[in-house]
């Protein structure tokens, strides 16, 4: 019995039970949308932690600091973040980039304009490796000392200390062409009666030019100037001399140039993240990334999805047994034409072929539909969801409630089937076993 | 036994019994069976309900496996094939004519007839030939669209018929053929099959226990309590009219 012929007669088998068909196919339907709809929910969810700690910062960048001695373990030795341990991490297999970083609180001049900027020192000559994107201007390269870079937000953050609104028409600050005065003296700019000590030496005050201002990332970026740390390690330590000078001896921290406190570190390929800051901390430092955040998301998602996907597979369960359920009956009803095929010289293959068919042919409609109904139902619910709010949480802008990946409509299908061949084996097994001579007797 | 003609037989049942079980008591259907039956006859095995005829004829359809003894078919010994081996010695040798038609209600008189050559793998447009002539042949030229519910029981035999004879197999069983009909069908239907066989010089096989149907056979066995009784050949008066 060629393949043509099992398949011509199944579906006029189904044809000929059409309510029966359907409402079985029906339960499929509800099955593998169940399933679908619940996976999407936790899919989203997925998605939506993934985006959300991505608009934290880059998923394959490692924050690397200096351990003061509090390695849990209680070892008190501490191990120096310095241009050669810098290298020793750049080493390491997996590192596409590394860079000391350095915190610093400046004041900042531009005309009439003053502004509380906090500048991190990085290295100039890796800037453009750290997914920084540029808005206007252009990155830090080698060659540049007393360059900065400004976040998306800094130029809000400038006033005019002589208006008598405090924040006065920020968006005339022009911080890369006007001339910019950085100083660690905060006063400076102020109106003179804020001004408290005038018979201090004078703070050092430097001449920078800003070249840059970077793309709104949503993240800390925006906040944050960036210049070249050996310079900005030079001007804070000359800046530092002069304030233990003025405060009699007070310490401003002594820090020696090649020494850091913090370190960044980007590694290639995301996967390796978790790896290469295992090798960090085993080097004796604290080592941090987005995906320690991201992976706990994901424990968490992950025992939902189990959670939601074992409702729907309870669905499917029913329906893989409404499957059994009517090819048996089936079976029962067609017994004697069973037994028929079997006395005409129908071959068992062919008979459980038949069968596994039909069975299977439930299962693959099934499939087919509950993939429609389910891309209809995630529609209906994207939209309705957003406006709800925030009912399964995390739903940043543009957030979905629930995503039906191409794998997911594919893998249901192929799921949808097998359940149907699955469920259809036993009977297909029953069909091919019966007696002929029982099937035909005659009552 | 087939009175000195030295004819090559196509089936042989050699010490072919059958016993069933049933609880802790045995039935004896058959209990020693000896029969050979020459290529191109019509043989009738004739007897009353519960004789053993039907599971006679059971056994030699393969649709069921003697107790003990051997029966030989074209030289293939059929109790001892596997159930797939017999489906396609089915396919291959044998055709069926039911009491009760069995025809597939689904099925138009056209596909009811060429299903056989279905199981055989027969393409489409082969096996379609091949049923109309056979439908045509049976007198049903005009009803080949017909579903069995749509036609009478005289015709749903010769759609019966019609199946039996599609794959000419060299052998047709047929289980009292005309057990559901009225007698002038009867007539109808018995020349058929007769005429048909006749033609392609196949072998029927005819179980039934009415004598006159018996009549159109060229041998008639007779069965009683499970043992052959008799052999008689008939005797064919030119001219006769049944």
């Amino acid at each position: 019995m060629n393949s043509i012929d099992v398949i011509s007669m199944g579906l006029r088998n189904m044809w000929r039970r059409k309510t029966r068909t359907i409402l079985t196919v029906l339960g499929v339907i509800i099955g593998t949308s169940s399933i679908v709809i619940m996976l999407s929910l936790g899919i989203a969810m997925n998605e939506n932690f993934k985006k959300e700690v991505e608009s934290m910062g880059s998923l394959n960048i490692i924050e690397v600091s200096r351990n003061y001695g509090m390695r849990e373990g209680g070892s008190t030795k501490e191990v120096k973040l310095d241009d050669k341990a810098i290298a020793k991490i750049g080493a390491i297999e997996g590192v596409e980039a590394v860079t000391p970083l350095e915190f610093t609180y400046w004041k900042f001049g531009a005309g009439k304009y003053v502004g509380h900027v906090s500048v991190i020192g990085i290295d100039t000559k890796v800037m453009d490796k750290f997914n920084f994107e540029i808005e206007e201007g252009r990155l830090l390269d080698e060659s540049d000392t007393n360059a900065v870079v400004f976040g998306s937000y800094i130029p809000e953050m400038f006033y005019n200390p002589k208006s008598s609104y405090y924040y006065d028409s920020s968006s005339s600050v022009k911080l890369i062409s006007d001339k910019l005065i950085m100083t660690m003296n905060m006063d400076y700019g102020e109106r003179r009666s804020r001004q408290s000590s005038s018979n201090t030496e004078k703070l050092p005050e430097y001449k920078v030019k800003g070249v840059g201002i970077l793309k709104q990332s949503a993240g800390e970026t925006d906040y944050n100037a960036y210049m070249n740390i050996k310079y900005l390690k030079k001007i804070q330590e000359e800046s530092n001399r002069a304030r233990s000078r003025n405060s009699r001896g007070w310490d401003y921290g002594e820090s020696s140039s090649d020494s850091y406190n913090n370190a960044m570190v980007k590694v290639k390929d995301i996967n390796n993240v978790k790896e290469v800051q295992e090798k960090i901390k085993d080097m004796g430092f604290n080592a941090f990334s987005l995906t320690d955040i991201l992976e706990s998301m994901q424990k968490t998602s992950a025992s939902i999805q189990a959670i939601l996907g074992g409702i729907g597979a309870v669905s499917l369960l029913v329906a893989a047994l409404g499957i059994t359920n009517t090819m048996i009956m089936s079976i029962y009803e067609r017994t004697r034409e069973i037994g028929v095929m079997k006395v005409l010289g129908a071959e068992l293959g062919s008979i459980r072929r038949l069968f596994l068919f039909e069975a299977g042919l439930i299962g693959f409609m099934g499939g087919i539909l509950g993939i429609g109904f389910s891309l209809a139902v995630s529609l209906i619910l994207n939209k309705a969801g957003l406006s709800l709010g925030n009912f399964f949480g995390y739903m940043g802008e543009g957030s979905k409630v629930s995503v039906i990946p191409l794998w997911l409509m594919l893998a249901s299908v192929a799921f949808a089937t097998l359940i149907g061949l699955v469920s259809g084996y036993y009977p297909a097994r029953r069909a091919m076993k019966l007696s002929a001579l029982e099937a035909i007797k005659t009552e | 036994m087939i009175g000195g003609d030295i004819i090559e037989s196509i089936i042989t049942i050699k010490d072919v019994s059958k016993i069933y079980r049933v609880g802790t008591e045995k039935v004896v259907a058959l209990e020693c069976i000896n029969l050979e039956i020459p290529k191109g006859e019509i043989c009738c095995i004739l007897g009353t309900s519960g004789s053993g005829k039907s599971t006679l004829l059971n056994l030699m359809a393969g649709l069921e496996r003697p107790t003990t003894g051997s029966i030989v078919i074209k030289g293939k010994n059929i109790e001892k094939m596997s159930e797939n081996g017999l489906a396609r010695f089915r396919q291959k040798n044998v055709g069926f004519i039911f009491q009760s038609y069995n025809l597939l209600p689904s099925l138009t008189a056209l596909e009811n007839v060429s299903l056989p050559l279905v199981f055989r793998g027969v393409s489409k447009k082969i096996r379609n030939q091949r049923a109309k002539k056979l439908l045509e042949q049976v007198g049903l030229g005009t009803r080949m669209n017909h579903k069995p519910n749509q036609m009478s029981g005289g015709q749903q035999q010769r759609v019966g018929i019609a199946r039996a004879f599609v794959a000419n197999p060299d052998i047709i069983f047929a289980d009292e053929p005309t057990g559901n009909l009225d007698s002038k069908t009867t007539v109808e239907i018995m020349n058929l099959i007769t005429n048909l066989a006749r033609e392609n010089n196949q072998t029927l096989i005819i179980v039934t226990h009415d004598v006159n149907i018996a009549k159109y056979a060229d041998r008639i066995v007779y069965i009683f309590d499970g043992n052959i009784k008799k052999i008689e050949k008939t005797v064919k008066v030119e001219g006769e009219v049944i």
